[in-house]
């Protein structure tokens, strides 16, 4: 395909900065206490944002020559990538002001941060429209691709956020209850679209049809199957599930109080679910660039 | 002005690609990058089968995707309804690439800017022919005015019901005879 590994990371990166800022905005409201959380997300949101810049600037070869050009980058309406553009642009400059402000421990406007969740939703969901308007390519161009990047934009940020702060503060990762019952929600969401969509678009269309056996039984089934479906869906869905439910189990036994209170919890689990949902991210995006098929024209 | 387009005539063309090396001696291109692609298609059941040898090139489509998702305007349709990009503006998202229906478009490496087949352009200024008409051997190529009722190519696309690749894709201006 014309677009490839960089492309994939520029989608994966865009989604994991505006999943990160969102969550950073959820957990602030919700667990006031959980600074190292609000902290982290804030910082890497900008941080991922701008690598994944980056490198579409190094994709865009006649850009990175003439650097310059990039400016027309505004001005075609009619096309996705100028409306994310501006998404990005402004999504970019609230995320960085957020995070320059955590730096220097000031307060930070709540207007830019309201401006930044709109356009942190915005790019999650433009990464996946810029794909999804491409008539020629029948495995993208369907209603359910932008909702499906958004799902995972948010899974991949909860994820992105957790393992960052679990380096700081393991103690913390383990209070936010609601961000890991939202993020199980999250995953077996997405496994459900991904089902849906391979069932209803290989149903529309020959090319489609091609894509998803080239996914499901072809060139691409050993990395669908092992590194999205095993590593990035159902292993992150069973260990958070283990630990939702021991958790539970915690709270109702003196022991577990103890535990909890003292703080000793082992965050072996914690590093491998959030990152192979990570990875499970990335190799989404990079599997349904590499298995698009055009239609046919002949 | 004018509306270009052209007729090719599958069943004259015998594959012998003069007219893709012709289109590479005017647009100075490398040896590896072509506007043209020869795509072959095998139909019916044996023994009534066919094999058909159809070049494909940009098809200068009116409603050109390729022209709507480019985000700089590099892609630009002319008055004489020839699709064309601006070197100047081009910066190699590779967008266009991605939504063309008939993978027409090509990246120049050294540059990086995207390019395809431009009807000859500066030819057709001065009154000729694109390169790929004049040089076919078997004259299965046709260039003119589609809004000229007595131009040669509108006369040839009635008298043979020639049709585009894919009408359902949208209004392109390359008709063939199959």
């Amino acid at each position: 395909m014309v677009w490839g590994t960089i492309i994939a990371a520029y989608l994966f990166l865009a989604g994991l900065s505006a999943g990160a800022f969102l969550t950073s905005s959820f957990v602030s409201r919700k667990y006031p206490n959980a600074v190292t959380m609000r902290v982290t997300g804030r910082l890497i949101s900008p941080v991922l944002m701008g690598i994944g810049l980056l490198l579409l600037i190094v994709d865009a070869e006649a850009g990175l020559k003439n650097p310059l050009r990039f400016i027309y980058l505004f001005t075609n309406f009619n096309s996705v990538m100028t409306i994310g553009t501006y998404f990005i642009s402004i999504f970019m400059m609230a995320a960085a002001y957020i995070a320059l402000m955590e730096l220097l421990k000031k307060k930070a406007n709540k207007i830019v941060e309201y401006v930044g969740i709109v356009f942190a939703v915005a790019t999650a969901m433009y990464t996946g429209f810029l794909i999804g308007v491409i008539a020629t390519v029948p495995l993208w161009n369907t209603a359910i691709l932008p909702i499906l990047f958004v799902v995972s934009a948010l899974s991949t940020g909860i994820a992105g956020t957790i393992l960052v702060s679990s380096f700081f503060n393991k103690h913390e990762v383990h209070q936010v209850l609601s961000v890991k019952k939202i993020h199980l929600s999250l995953l077996a969401t997405e496994a459900f679209l991904i089902f849906t969509m391979f069932l209803i678009t290989s149903t529309s269309n020959e090319a489609a049809a091609e894509s998803v056996s080239s996914l499901l039984s072809g060139e691409f089934s050993l990395l669908f199957w092992i590194g999205l479906i095993a590593v990035g869906l159902l292993l992150p869905i069973i260990v958070e599930s283990l630990e939702l439910l021991n958790s539970r189990k915690m709270e109702h036994s003196e022991a577990g109080i103890q535990v909890s209170a003292a703080g000793t919890h082992d965050i072996a689990g914690t590093l491998v679910t959030e990152s192979s949902v990570l990875v499970g991210g990335f190799i989404l995006r990079f599997l349904l660039l590499s298995a698009a098929v055009p239609i046919a024209f002949l | 002005m004018a509306r270009y387009g052209m007729m090719i005539d599958t069943r004259k063309c015998v594959g012998c690609y003069a007219c893709r090396v012709s289109c590479q001696m005017q647009n100075e291109l490398p040896v590896e990058v072509s506007f043209i692609k020869f795509h072959e298609k095998e139909t019916g059941v044996f023994p009534n089968v066919k094999n058909e040898i159809i070049p494909v090139q940009c098809q200068h489509c009116e409603d050109a995707p390729c022209e709507s998702v480019c985000p700089t305007k590099a892609t630009y349709t002319t008055e004489d309804g020839i699709v064309l990009v601006d070197a100047e503006k081009c910066i190699g998202c590779k967008y266009c690439m991605v939504a063309c229906p008939y993978q027409a478009r090509t990246q120049d490496h050294l540059t990086g800017v995207v390019e395809k087949c431009r009807f000859c352009a500066e030819l057709v200024a001065d009154g000729k022919q694109p390169a790929c008409v004049t040089t076919c051997i078997s004259n299965a190529r046709i260039f003119g005015d589609l809004d000229d009722p007595n131009s040669e190519v509108s006369k040839a696309i009635i008298k043979h019901n020639a049709q585009p690749l894919r009408p359902d894709l949208g209004k392109s201006k390359i008709y063939y005879v199959r």
